[in-house]
């Protein structure tokens, strides 16, 4: 009996020293595979009486660097690349294609006649479920694409090979509304810039993959997060965050890119004793919302950034916010090297149907009304189709270019007229038209041709009661004080399409219909044609001057992403995410970056 | 509405029941629980279902099974307890390392607005297995 008893305490003690070692054997996130590392795996897989706990801490990475002379010998992307837009066809630099948000691309190689002839390059998997939502960066033969969750990807543009990979470790308890996407990363320099869910802000050596430096925008556990692709102008990068959900106090900032310090800091709710804080009833200021979660629009000519802003905090219910809430719902425009306030456009005073301002903006010249404008629009989340003059914030005009509008009409100074029956109540009796995702929505992004003076708008057509509840705030939780109820979607009723504008007059051309709401974004050539998808994984081609569906591919997996196009060798490529989890459909999620190439007769 | 319909229904048959039993959260006391009580009010049910929908459901706790990170709270699956007090100490405490940050003391009109919660919660119950 002694004897056992000493066995048992000794097979215990050596049980205990094996959990420590266990315990002391984790890797940290950044850890790289060693040679070592992968001998003990090979022996575990040798031997079958190997506990399957021991599997299951085979050394981890997230960050995977690269160490060989990659790209085609192109210098730091500099201020004047950047202005240049997609001038050079071999280059994607900006979220939108250009500082207008144009996404739209000199490439005349692909347009309605050549757009048949598209096949598959070649396919890149994310790892990753939720929304793929990015617009690739394409520079010096490279392609840098963010994933949901914050992966980084810098792959080879003609081949897709893999040059580094950096996946974000994500704190446990992020504070996202609305599902983990990234909508892409910048460059500037040597640098790659991505934001992240936890509301840091991240760069990377371009050839490397090293992290350069990391800096926190905001704690995400009192609200924010980040998901936008940031905005590069001159030194500094420009960033928003999300967080209109948690009743936090919207701003958008501009950081050095050398120094990386923070240059200022705009704040899109304004406090006590600042103009426009009587637009807030009490306190309320203090946790109204406005988030700035999409990217803004630069204007050399001007030096302004332009930058648009989110709900009023809480959603659905305005009891506790009384007043227009400004900054909420606007296009915020100041000066890019102070940040200083030069003029402001609210689309959705005193907001209760979270129709969020975040939509793209574009930066057009027009002629509206016989007279030459230097103009912005807008397809506003609320269902008009907004003119403004972009050097004064004048309004121009709006024009409905949903199928569906009846929350309100328009007066002449582009103030809404409320219908009253469509403001959110405890009965949740009226179907409010737009829904709460819009119209367009600024997850997505349009694009306009220039050549055609059309806006081509991928739409949301899906209305929905809402009712109107208590709400309490409690810094990090969510503050919506209601909540959306029956929706044309849960009946099956919600549809879509791609609605071409023109944007000198707010007047719809052409409609592309789809069964789904269309929530991709746009990518339109020289050569005529507008590409985008919709949530059923159908990737279509169009004619961009009657919306004639020219091509048609099935990529199995929802289309949530920016597609972009660019040309490597002389050659024309075509790149889109697809993949999305839809919520609704049984098809596997997963991300999938799907890279087509007009025929050249080498397939 | 269809939620509303539902619950109107269950606060009358519990009514009915609390006046033929002494309650069963109650651990067999002849007094009905506060929940119970606030179940057998309809006004009390309703602003347990206003604070529900202007704090809990919109993008997380949804009225109908949706995917999302946050539990579904009408199908008798209690991840963190279901008992009565379970579920008022996880709300006012919240969820370590979660988005579900305790509400603490926060609600307008104190505990009695989160016992209201929960009797909107038990009213409305699917049917359990």
């Amino acid at each position: 009996m002694g004897n056992q008893a000493i066995s048992a305490i000794q097979w215990l003690a050596l049980l205990l020293l094996l959990v420590v070692l266990a315990a002391c054997s984790e890797q940290s996130s950044d850890t790289e595979v060693t040679d070592t590392m992968v001998e003990v795996i090979e022996n575990v897989e040798e031997d079958p009486e190997i506990d399957a706990a021991l599997l299951a801490r085979q050394p981890t990475t997230n960050h995977w660097l690269n160490d060989q002379p990659i790209g085609t010998g192109l210098g730091p992307v500099t201020v004047e690349n950047l202005a240049s837009g997609t001038s050079n066809p071999e280059q994607w630099l900006h979220y939108g294609g250009d500082y207008r948000n144009f996404r739209h691309s000199p490439i005349t190689e692909l347009n309605p006649d050549s757009i048949g002839e598209l096949q598959i390059a070649w396919l890149f998997p994310t790892g990753t479920d939720g929304q793929f939502a990015m617009s690739p960066i394409v520079y010096d033969g490279i392609m840098y694409v963010t994933t949901s969750y914050n992966h980084l990807m810098a792959l080879n543009a003609e081949t897709g090979e893999m040059y580094w990979r950096y996946d974000h470790p994500q704190p446990e308890d992020l504070r996202v509304c609305c599902g983990p996407a990234n909508r892409g990363a910048a460059i500037h320099g040597d640098q790659i810039i991505m934001s992240t869910l936890d509301a840091h802000l991240l760069s990377f050596d371009r050839f490397t993959g090293e992290l350069l430096w990391d800096l926190e925008i905001q704690e995400h556990a009192d609200g924010f997060s980040a998901t936008a692709a940031p905005l590069i102008v001159k030194n500094m990068v420009i960033i928003g965050t999300a967080g209109g959900e948690y009743g936090i106090r919207g701003h958008f900032d501009a950081y050095d890119l050398n120094t990386r310090e923070r240059v200022w800091r705009v704040y899109t709710v304004p406090a006590a004793g600042e103009p426009g804080v009587e637009t807030w009833s009490g306190d309320s200021w203090k946790t109204g919302g406005a988030p700035t979660w999409s990217v803004g629009a630069y204007d050399a000519a001007t030096n302004t950034v332009m930058w648009t802003t989110g709900n009023p905090a809480p959603d659905w219910n305005g009891d506790s916010r009384l007043g227009d809430n400004l900054y909420s719902d606007s296009v915020l425009a100041v000066d890019a090297d102070t940040g200083e306030y030069k003029w402001h456009f609210q689309f959705t005073p005193h907001d209760v149907w979270d129709y969020d301002g975040n939509t793209t903006i574009f930066q057009v010249d027009i002629n509206f009304e016989g007279r030459e404008r230097q103009a912005l629009v807008q397809a506003n989340r609320n269902g008009y189709f907004y003119i403004l003059d972009r050097v004064t914030g004048e309004f121009l005009s709006a024009t409905p270019y949903v199928e569906q509008l009846n929350w309100s009409t328009m007066d002449e100074n582009g103030r809404p007229v409320v219908n009253p029956e469509a403001v959110p109540s405890s009965a949740a009796d009226f179907r409010v038209c737009p829904g709460i995702l819009g119209g367009m929505n600024g997850s997505w992004a349009g694009a306009i041709n220039p050549d055609l003076g059309l806006a081509f708008i991928p739409t949301v057509e899906n209305c929905m009661t809402m009712r109107k509840g208590i709400s309490v705030f409690v810094k990090g939780q969510t503050y919506m004080g209601g909540s959306p109820m029956d929706s044309d979607a849960a009946k099956g009723e919600d549809y879509g399409h791609l609605s071409a504008i023109d944007i000198n007059t707010g007047e719809v051309k052409w409609r592309y219909m789809d069964n789904s709401p269309l929530k991709a974004g746009v990518v339109s050539t020289a050569g005529g044609v507008v590409i985008s998808g919709s949530p059923s994984g159908k990737i279509f081609g169009l004619n961009a001057e009657t919306g004639e569906e020219l091509w048609t591919f099935n990529a199995g997996g929802g289309i949530r992403s920016q597609p972009v196009v660019y040309q490597v060798n002389g050659d024309t490529y075509l790149a889109i995410g697809a993949g999305d989890n839809s919520r609704t459909s049984a098809v596997p999620s997963g991300g999938q970056l799907m890279v087509f190439k007009l025929k050249d007769g080498q397939f | 509405m269809k939620l509303f319909s539902r619950s109107m229904l269950f606060v009358i048959s519990t009514s009915l029941l609390f006046a033929c039993s002494d309650g069963g959260e109650s651990g067999g006391s002849a007094e009905p629980s506060r929940v119970q009580a606030f179940m057998a009010d309809p006004a009390a049910v309703e602003r347990g279902e206003a604070l529900f929908i202007g704090t809990c459901a919109g993008y997380c706790h949804t009225l109908t099974r949706t995917d999302t990170d946050a539990l579904f709270l009408f199908d008798c699956q209690w991840k963190h307890g279901g008992k009565d007090e379970e579920i008022f100490n996880t709300v006012t405490v919240g969820i370590p390392n979660t988005r579900m940050v305790g509400f603490g003391a926060n609600f307008p009109e104190g505990e009695d607005d989160l016992w209201k919660i929960i009797a909107y919660l038990k009213t409305n119950q699917e049917p359990c297995a």
